[in-house]
């Protein structure tokens, strides 16, 4: 089944793959991006304390009520009920399912301009995939930066607010800065994911790397060659993107290792003296 | 009005419908310049009192009147006499508060630790702020330390930072939490001279601790709180020595002092 020849035939297409990894690599970026807004605020609408109703659980003496229908409907939080409802629904349902309805009945209406990205990718094909990849995995990375911001310890937030600073302050610098860090790495397998889940998109005609692997498979009758060439172009993609946020990880690693150096005194130990060097183990060592 | 900084009235912390009474009304002044050191056995309601003098706890019922104002309230009548919303955190910037567990930012340096919260909401600009701090950090000998991060240093250490990361937002009153409980034994010494120190200059301080000694020591006056109810108040020679309630003489038994 595979053979020699039919490699060099589909060798004969590579600047179909060409095209498709750019489209696949457009599509993600993007996804990334709009997902990632989207699930910030999914996050914090879930997170969030709005309750307009508030005023109902209030009694004469301007103190909370603590039970009663009144003291119920007090506490409900509108936001948080419709981002859950959102997620719920995106977690409980097929890419492709979302996709089809994306593309066949939301923007069915919409007359999308025909213009081609990079001369090559249709645009009203590629804008409804761009917008079902971000609802999609908006609601998966809500979810994680959820769990994110409920995994610092409760005492960091009782410290902020005790020096003054507002909830907004609060998220803003202490909680989410320490967040991110943890869920850094759910959040790369999330880009992964995003990467390989563009692939269905070729189903309402986004030229990605499955649509050049159908393409090709038209024009030379075999399968199995453009299947492994597209395998090899996901593969050297997802690998390296795992990879660098591996290394910002790292990077943002400060403040959770012993060893590792204040900013200002790495900066110092560039011009590597001796001294300076043992004046630092000197302070750890007092420091335990 | 005249010394009173707060004035707790009959406070009252519920949970589970009054199922369980953490505080069960409580009511105490704390004036200017007092030291008042709150004991009493584990589940007691010490710390419940503490965290909901700055509504860290919302009470359940009851007032605490801060400055003047009742911060329990959520709406309360301004100079005009309109309803207008309590800002909490306006309140909370007069009320430094340390953590058993010091609650140190873990991903900022020592530095950035203490001028965040003056930067962001003092408004207080950078240079101003951190020679502040380092001059804070240098009245509790770590001024060396400011580059580092809180994982570099030991407990004792992390606990004096966070008490004057507390007090670089200048409050007029400082709310210690178990503040030596969480440390080795050696390093309890060198936290309690910090405080020692706040307190000789002045410093109103409201401290729940199980530093019998600290508490004879420096206390102006002593609260004793079982079942969240306050028993017994007086200085501490007359709490120490003279102990009236006879959950009191018991507690005091059982501790070594």
């Amino acid at each position: 089944m595979i053979s020699k020849a039919g490699f060099t035939r589909t060798f004969q297409f590579l600047g179909m793959f060409r095209d498709g990894l750019i489209c696949t690599i457009s599509l993600s970026a993007l996804t990334v991006l709009f997902g990632f807004i989207l699930a910030l605020i999914l996050a914090v609408m879930r997170l969030s304390r709005f309750q307009p109703l508030r005023s109902l659980g209030i009694d004469r003496d301007g103190h909370q009520r603590e039970e009663g229908v009144l003291a119920v409907l007090s506490r409900f939080n509108p936001l948080s009920f419709l981002a859950t409802l959102y997620v719920e629904v995106f977690r409980a349902t097929p890419m492709l399912v979302q996709l089809f309805i994306i593309y066949y009945i939301v923007f069915a209406p919409i007359k999308l301009p025909a213009f081609k990205l990079f001369g090559f990718i249709r645009f009203d094909r590629f804008l409804p995939g761009v917008v079902a990849l971000s609802m999609n995995s908006g609601a998966y990375l809500c979810e994680i930066i959820r769990a994110g911001i409920q995994s610092i310890d409760g005492g960091q937030t009782e410290a902020a607010r005790s020096l003054g600073m507002s909830q907004v302050q609060n998220m803003r610098f202490i909680v989410l800065p320490q967040a991110i860090k943890n869920i850094l790495p759910a959040i790369a397998n999330e880009f992964v994911t995003i990467i390989k889940e563009s692939s269905v998109c070729y189903t309402i005609g986004v030229q990605e790397i499955m649509y050049a692997v159908s393409s090709v498979k038209g024009a030379t009758f075999s399968i199995a060659e453009p299947l492994i060439v597209a395998t090899c172009v996901y593969f050297c993609l997802t690998f390296p993107t795992s990879k660098i946020i591996a290394y910002f990880e790292r990077k943002m690693g400060a403040g959770s290792n012993r060893n590792a150096q204040p900013r200002s005194l790495a900066k110092a130990m560039l011009g590597s003296s001796l001294t300076e060097k043992n004046a630092g183990t000197e302070q750890e060592s007092e420091a335990k | 009005m005249g010394n009173e900084l707060i004035q707790v009235r009959d406070l009252k912390k519920y949970y589970n419908h009054g199922a369980i009474k953490a505080l069960d009304g409580v009511t105490v002044d704390i004036d200017r310049g007092d030291v008042m050191v709150v004991i009493g056995p584990s589940g007691s309601g010490k710390s419940t009192f503490l965290r909901s003098l700055n509504l860290l706890e919302e009470p359940t019922g009851g007032e605490i009147i801060f400055d003047g104002v009742d911060i329990t309230k959520k709406k309360i009548r301004n100079a005009e006499g309109k309803w207008v919303k309590l800002d909490i955190d306006v309140h909370r910037q007069k009320m430094g508060m340390v953590f058993q567990h010091f609650n140190l930012f873990p991903h900022k340096t020592i530095l950035d630790n203490m001028t965040l919260a003056p930067i962001q909401v003092k408004h207080m600009n950078k240079a101003a702020a951190e020679e502040m701090a380092r001059s804070l950090l240098r009245r509790v000998g770590l001024e060396d330390r400011a580059a580092a991060y809180p994982i570099q240093l030991s407990g004792g250490q992390k606990q004096r930072v966070a008490i004057v990361r507390a007090l670089m937002m200048e409050p007029e009153v400082m709310l210690f939490d178990e503040p030596t409980s969480a440390l080795d034994p050696e390093m309890v010494g060198e936290v309690l001279d910090v405080m020692k120190e706040l307190a000789r200059d002045g410093m109103t301080m409201v401290v729940v601790t199980h530093e019998m000694g600290f508490a004879k020591e420096v206390g102006s006056r002593v609260l004793f709180m079982a079942d969240g109810k306050l028993l017994e108040e007086g200085a501490p020679e007359a709490v120490f020595c003279n102990p009236q309630h006879p959950r009191l003489q018991d507690f005091l038994s059982k501790v070594l002092i």
